[in-house]
């Protein structure tokens, strides 16, 4: 040992067994303490409760369906910067985001795990407050066929709203008044595909004959954006991340 | 390696290892420099670190020393500068370097819902892919929280706490070891612990290297084989403490704090 004081640098583990454990860490911790979910869903039922009192006067089921897919991703939007806001608590709270940085991780890895995780997160939400939805609003309403179409936006808006939120939030931990600055910043942000997810969920929730493909293209601009604004997300996380 | 933790007693792991001045330097800036905006943190810091020496960095609040630790830990990229720790260029190779740094910190970076054992587990994950179980066990039982390890941190004292995060910095086994005013917030009993904590660990390996920023002058030169006086970003005094007179080394600290910060 005296000899040899500078020993061989140790062999890199996989990006992926990485990945995989702070996945787990994430999601053992939030199964814990369901801090993120509570909140997550508490939040998502007062919403749907200021909806009620809101729709209370709207007696058409009709025009309730017209704006029911803007209704739902304003509750989406709004109930994952909540949780956005509270994914990074925990790595901040006792400096083991610093921990995590001192680790021979890429930060591309660390981005790909915690967007995974607000992913998961917000979907479980979303599997809750959905339905909550239909049952509140919508049980009255003759719906269209093509209302099944909808998990499709919910599904590609959502991993954009936990990508794109994943890199705003983290660049955010430090700032003061993070929370309304999060929200600054994701809204404008992710308008582009807000807008494309909210014109492709109404068109699903109205199934008017010979706007399907509104329903297409509205998707195709979704996931173009999802594409763009995740890869830009993953090739900038190592600046955002570090500071 | 590990087997060097495996049954110590306490007291007798407990000598510091003499720096072997043949050894190769485990630190070697030139020139390290760090602006925040118009703000020299660090200014044209030059450094040579023996292996296996043990460094306490004192200074003025504003002098750079957490600064200077943060480069050292590669959490943050010098303005200008060179700097190769271990032998490797930490500017090229960072990634080359991070699996042999540890640090602790005032600052735990640990998860206080997790236990003792799985916050270890996923940070050895980290470094290794799977976590290495053995040397986990090890360490618990050289922190003495092994009758601890299944429950949650955040039921752990301040002292418990601060001697897990020491398994944590050493759960990669790392060559060198950052220390940023790791006394903060402990008790005189707890900080006597920890005081023999860190003495097992330079024990462990005889080349391993620690630099501490303290503000106990008292402590951080009892436990260092080199001084360090940083202010203003840039090195006062850099000398081995042997030989170095402790009444004129505090007399020109004190001056040096007097100094303030640019």
């Amino acid at each position: 040992m005296a000899s040899q004081p500078h020993r061989a640098a140790p062999a890199r583990p996989s990006a992926f067994a990485q990945y995989r454990a702070l996945l787990a860490k994430d999601l053992r911790q939030e199964i814990r303490t369901r801090e993120m979910l509570t909140s997550m869903v508490v939040y998502a039922l007062l919403v749907l409760t200021v909806y009620g009192a809101a729709l209370a006067q709207v007696g058409d089921a009709i025009e309730v369906v017209a704006f029911a897919g803007g209704l739902l991703w304003a509750l989406i939007v709004f109930t994952s910067l909540l949780g956005l806001n509270r994914s990074f608590a925990h790595e901040t709270e006792s400096g083991c985001l610093e921990g995590i940085l001192l680790a021979p991780v890429d930060r591309a890895v660390i981005f790909l795990a915690k967007a995974t995780a607000n992913l998961i997160f917000l979907a479980v939400v979303e599997c809750i407050t959905v339905p909550l939805f239909f049952l509140f609003f919508l049980s009255g309403a003759e719906l269209a066929a093509t209302t099944p179409l909808i998990v499709l936006p919910l599904v590609v808006g959502t991993v954009g709203v936990a990508g794109v939120g994943t890199l705003l939030a983290t660049m955010t931990i430090d700032t003061r008044g993070r929370d309304v600055l999060l929200a600054i910043l994701l809204i404008p942000v992710i308008f582009p595909l807000l807008y494309a997810c909210v014109s492709a969920t109404s068109v699903a929730f109205m199934g008017v004959a010979g706007t399907l493909g509104t329903f297409w293209t509205s998707l195709a601009m979704a996931v173009a954006y999802d594409v763009v604004m995740i890869a830009a997300a993953w090739g900038l996380y190592a600046f955002a991340v570090e500071g | 390696m590990a087997s060097a933790i495996r049954g110590q007693d306490p007291s007798a792991g407990a000598a510091p290892v003499a720096p072997d001045p043949s050894a190769p330097l485990a630190v070697s800036a030139h020139g390290l420099t760090k602006r925040f905006g118009e703000r020299r943190a660090l200014d044209g810091v030059d450094l040579a670190v023996p292996a296996g020496a043990f460094v306490s960095i004192f200074g003025p609040n504003g002098a750079g020393k957490t600064t200077l630790l943060r480069q050292l830990a590669l959490l943050a990229r010098p303005t200008a500068g060179t700097l190769a720790i271990l032998g490797i260029d930490a500017l090229e190779e960072p990634d080359a370097l991070r699996p042999r740094i540890g640090l602790i910190s005032h600052r735990s970076m640990l998860y206080g819902d997790l236990s003792a054992e799985e916050n270890l587990v996923f940070f050895s994950s980290l470094y290794r892919g799977a976590p290495d179980r053995a040397r986990i066990d090890e360490l618990l039982r050289l922190v003495e929280l092994d009758h601890r390890r299944h429950d949650p941190v955040r039921t752990y004292s301040r002292g418990m706490q601060q001697r897990l995060s020491i398994a944590r910095a050493l759960v990669n086994d790392p060559d060198l070891v950052l220390l940023d005013e790791p006394y903060s917030g402990l008790d005189p009993h707890a900080a006597e612990l920890f005081d023999d904590l860190i003495a097992r660990a330079r024990a462990e390996r005889a080349h391993r290297t620690f630099i501490m920023v303290s503000h106990d002058l008292d402590k951080g030169f009892a436990l260092c084989s080199h001084v360090l006086i940083l202010a203003r970003g840039q090195v006062i005094l850099m000398a081995e403490k042997e030989g170095l007179d402790r009444d004129a080394f505090r007399e020109l600290y004190l001056a040096t704090v007097g100094m303030g910060v640019a």
